[in-house]
């Protein structure tokens, strides 16, 4: 049986459509997607529901669940995390060759930090294995992999001292700022598109908002109207900053310069504010699409797309994996096709009838199950 | 990599050699502009910082690679001289986010010199080449701006690719914003173009493409060595190419 659709994984759905989408570089629909008016984007989403779905794992659905059990399930959730990332990588490395072999052009084996794997296949293939190496735009999940390494710690904190976790995490992030500690990417030299060491912090955040009866989850409900007006005028600053080019010069900012710039991998503050402005305002909206949907007018339309973004969220594991490969199939195509509209609307509705399916599909297999015990499925887990 | 310091107060150069059979396409290279924040460093810090962008700085090999190999023959080259590189390379990444991230990266790494391989994934892309014109012609503004020298490294080279108008037009592109900002740029599809001509009748299989491209980023290493030492002192490019030892 699977869940309503929510808020949760309606957003999720949204941020992996975004993903697929902003993964296909030069597409004519990257122009309309958050990266565009936002300083923040989908990888944000994405990460702080990752973090959101960690309460209601760590919490076991309502039901009380050992510590142990917690860890094992948090620790598994790793490894199937990391499984699927060591397939889509082997997945995408063949694609590159399959495709630098039918179009005779050398050029696709050197895509997206594939080429050390064809010129030094040796210590390539233990940087694959140990997430050193990272193709491009497969960069995510290995980030996703470390966080829910670092989750059952989490967790275990959350469990004995909450008021210390947040606090801890953004010691972390602040020491990360200052120092500029990031992980290093070998056999090619270089970091972490995605540092961790930072992210945890969205991720986190996400935990403890999702808690919604004690602590900041609880304090930012009773005060989401007045948050709002806070929030409002950074959201707007925001586009403001994209549509007039407002970006302060990194050479001019003062010493400690991360704390100042707009940057990804770190996750500065001024992206991690504007993100946090940007779930505020927007987590008022999916109740009034949810009234959208009743009205006669919008009823097929609306409530069709909350039911396609939801089912992309309730499986977006599955989802994020085809959608990744996807994204670099969609490439090639360009390639061949020379990027028109016309082969770029071809591929985003291809794709994401292709992401559709896979998540029916996961949801077709989990009904043709025989029926568990509940406790292996709690109501609200996320296949995600 | 630290070479071994002379008392000089100022550096010293040596040829940056070409291996023999990089040779052939030393003759698409041009002479470049001097690099004069980058001898100003030298001459004050005995320090040489690289920042390296692009698909490029991936590539790898068991003798260590593309940045490896422009940071020996750089510390060999410039004797007392640190030299230190600084890989940040993304490939796949267009001009215009390579730009934002680069920004970020000049500020943080200070950098005297930053190497940028560009224009490959734009053609790849079909990015219009007005657009990636101005992309790039906006952060060499932006880098000159802030006393840091450029040196760009041209689109990558595949026969199949001499049949692409666009991504001939982002080569040409690139060319021309480099002549007009100044900057130094290696023709690496030029150079690569001449070798391959030397090398072969024609297309071969893509793993043999692959060896001999795997082949061109030594030879690239070598050009991009070549431009900075001749950036630093500003002799224009010799006559006579001297071979490796």
């Amino acid at each position: 049986m699977t869940r309503e659709a929510n808020a949760v994984d309606f957003w999720r759905g949204f941020a992996l459509i975004t993903i697929f989408i902003d993964h296909i570089p030069g597409i004519v629909y990257s122009h309309f997607t958050l990266a565009n008016v936002s300083i923040s984007d989908a990888a944000d989403l994405f990460v702080f529901l990752a973090g959101w779905s960690l309460r209601l794992m760590a919490d076991g659905g309502g039901r009380h669940m050992p510590t142990r059990d917690v860890m094992l399930r948090l620790f598994g959730r790793a490894l199937e995390l990391y499984a699927a990332q060591v397939l889509i990588t082997m997945l995408a490395i063949a694609l590159l060759a399959l495709s630098a072999t039918e179009l005779k052009n050398p050029l696709l084996l050197q895509w997206h930090n594939a080429a050390a794997v064809f010129d030094d296949p040796v210590p390539t293939h233990i940087g694959l294995a140990v997430l050193t190496h990272q193709l491009g735009y497969f960069d995510i999940l290995p980030l996703y992999v470390v966080l829910m390494l670092m989750a059952p710690f989490f967790a275990l904190i959350d469990r004995h001292a909450p008021h210390w976790l947040l606090p801890l995490s953004l010691t972390l992030y602040l020491a990360v700022l200052v120092f500029r500690l990031t992980l290093p990417t070998w056999p090619v030299s270089g970091t972490w598109f995605f540092n961790p060491l930072a992210w945890q912090v969205v991720f986190v955040l996400g935990f403890v908002f999702a808690k919604g009866d004690s602590g900041i989850g609880a304090w930012a409900r009773r005060h989401i109207k007045v948050l709002r007006l806070v929030a409002l005028p950074i959201v707007i600053l925001g586009v403001l900053v994209h549509v007039f080019d407002w970006w302060p010069d990194p050479i001019d900012v003062p010493n400690p310069k991360l704390i100042f710039i707009a940057d990804k991998t770190f996750e500065t503050p001024m992206r991690l504010i504007q993100f946090l402005a940007l779930v505020t305002v927007f987590s008022v909206a999916f109740p009034y699409i949810r009234m959208a949907a009743k009205l006669p007018s919008l009823n097929a339309t609306v409530d069709g797309l909350i039911r396609l973004l939801a089912m992309l969220g309730r499986n977006s594991l599955y989802v994020f994996c085809v959608g990744s490969l996807l994204s670099l199939s969609a490439q090639v195509v360009r390639f061949v096709y020379r990027g028109t509209v016309g082969s770029d609307t071809v591929v985003v509705i291809l794709g994401i009838l292709i992401m559709a399916f896979t998540a029916w599909l996961a949801e077709s297999r989990q009904r043709t199950r025989p029926a568990g015990p509940p406790a292996s499925a709690p109501a609200a887990s996320p296949r995600s | 990599m630290t070479a071994q310091p002379t008392p000089a107060a100022a550096p010293t150069a040596a040829e940056t050699p070409l291996s023999k059979a990089c040779q052939p396409g030393a003759s698409a290279l041009a002479g470049g502009p001097p690099l004069a924040n980058v001898a100003a460093a030298l001459a004050q810090r005995k320090q040489l910082r690289i920042l390296a962008f692009g698909a490029a700085p991936g590539r790898i090999s068991r003798r260590g690679g593309y940045t490896a190999l422009i940071e020996s023959m750089l510390a060999r080259a410039l004797k007392g001289i640190d030299v230190i590189m600084i890989n940040r390379g993304v490939s796949g990444e267009l001009a215009a986010n390579a730009a934002v991230r680069m920004k970020n990266e000049v500020a943080l790494e200070e950098p005297d010199l930053v190497l940028w391989q560009v224009g490959t994934n734009d053609a790849l892309a079909y990015v219009a080449a007005d657009e990636f014109a101005a992309t790039v012609k906006e952060q060499l503004d932006w880098l000159k701006a802030h006393k840091v020298d450029v040196v760009l490294v041209g689109l990558q080279f595949a026969p199949e690719m001499l049949r692409d108008a666009h991504y001939i037009e982002i080569r040409d592109t690139l060319r021309k914003v480099a002549a007009a900002e100044n900057v130094p740029v290696v023709r690496f599809f030029e150079a690569m173009q001449i070798i391959n001509r030397a090398d072969t009748d024609g297309p071969g299989p893509v793993a043999d493409e692959f060896e001999r491209d795997e082949a061109g980023y030594n030879c690239l290493a070598q050009y991009v060595a070549r431009a900075i030492t001749l950036g630093v002192f500003a002799k224009g490019m010799p006559k006579r190419v001297p071979a490796a030892q």
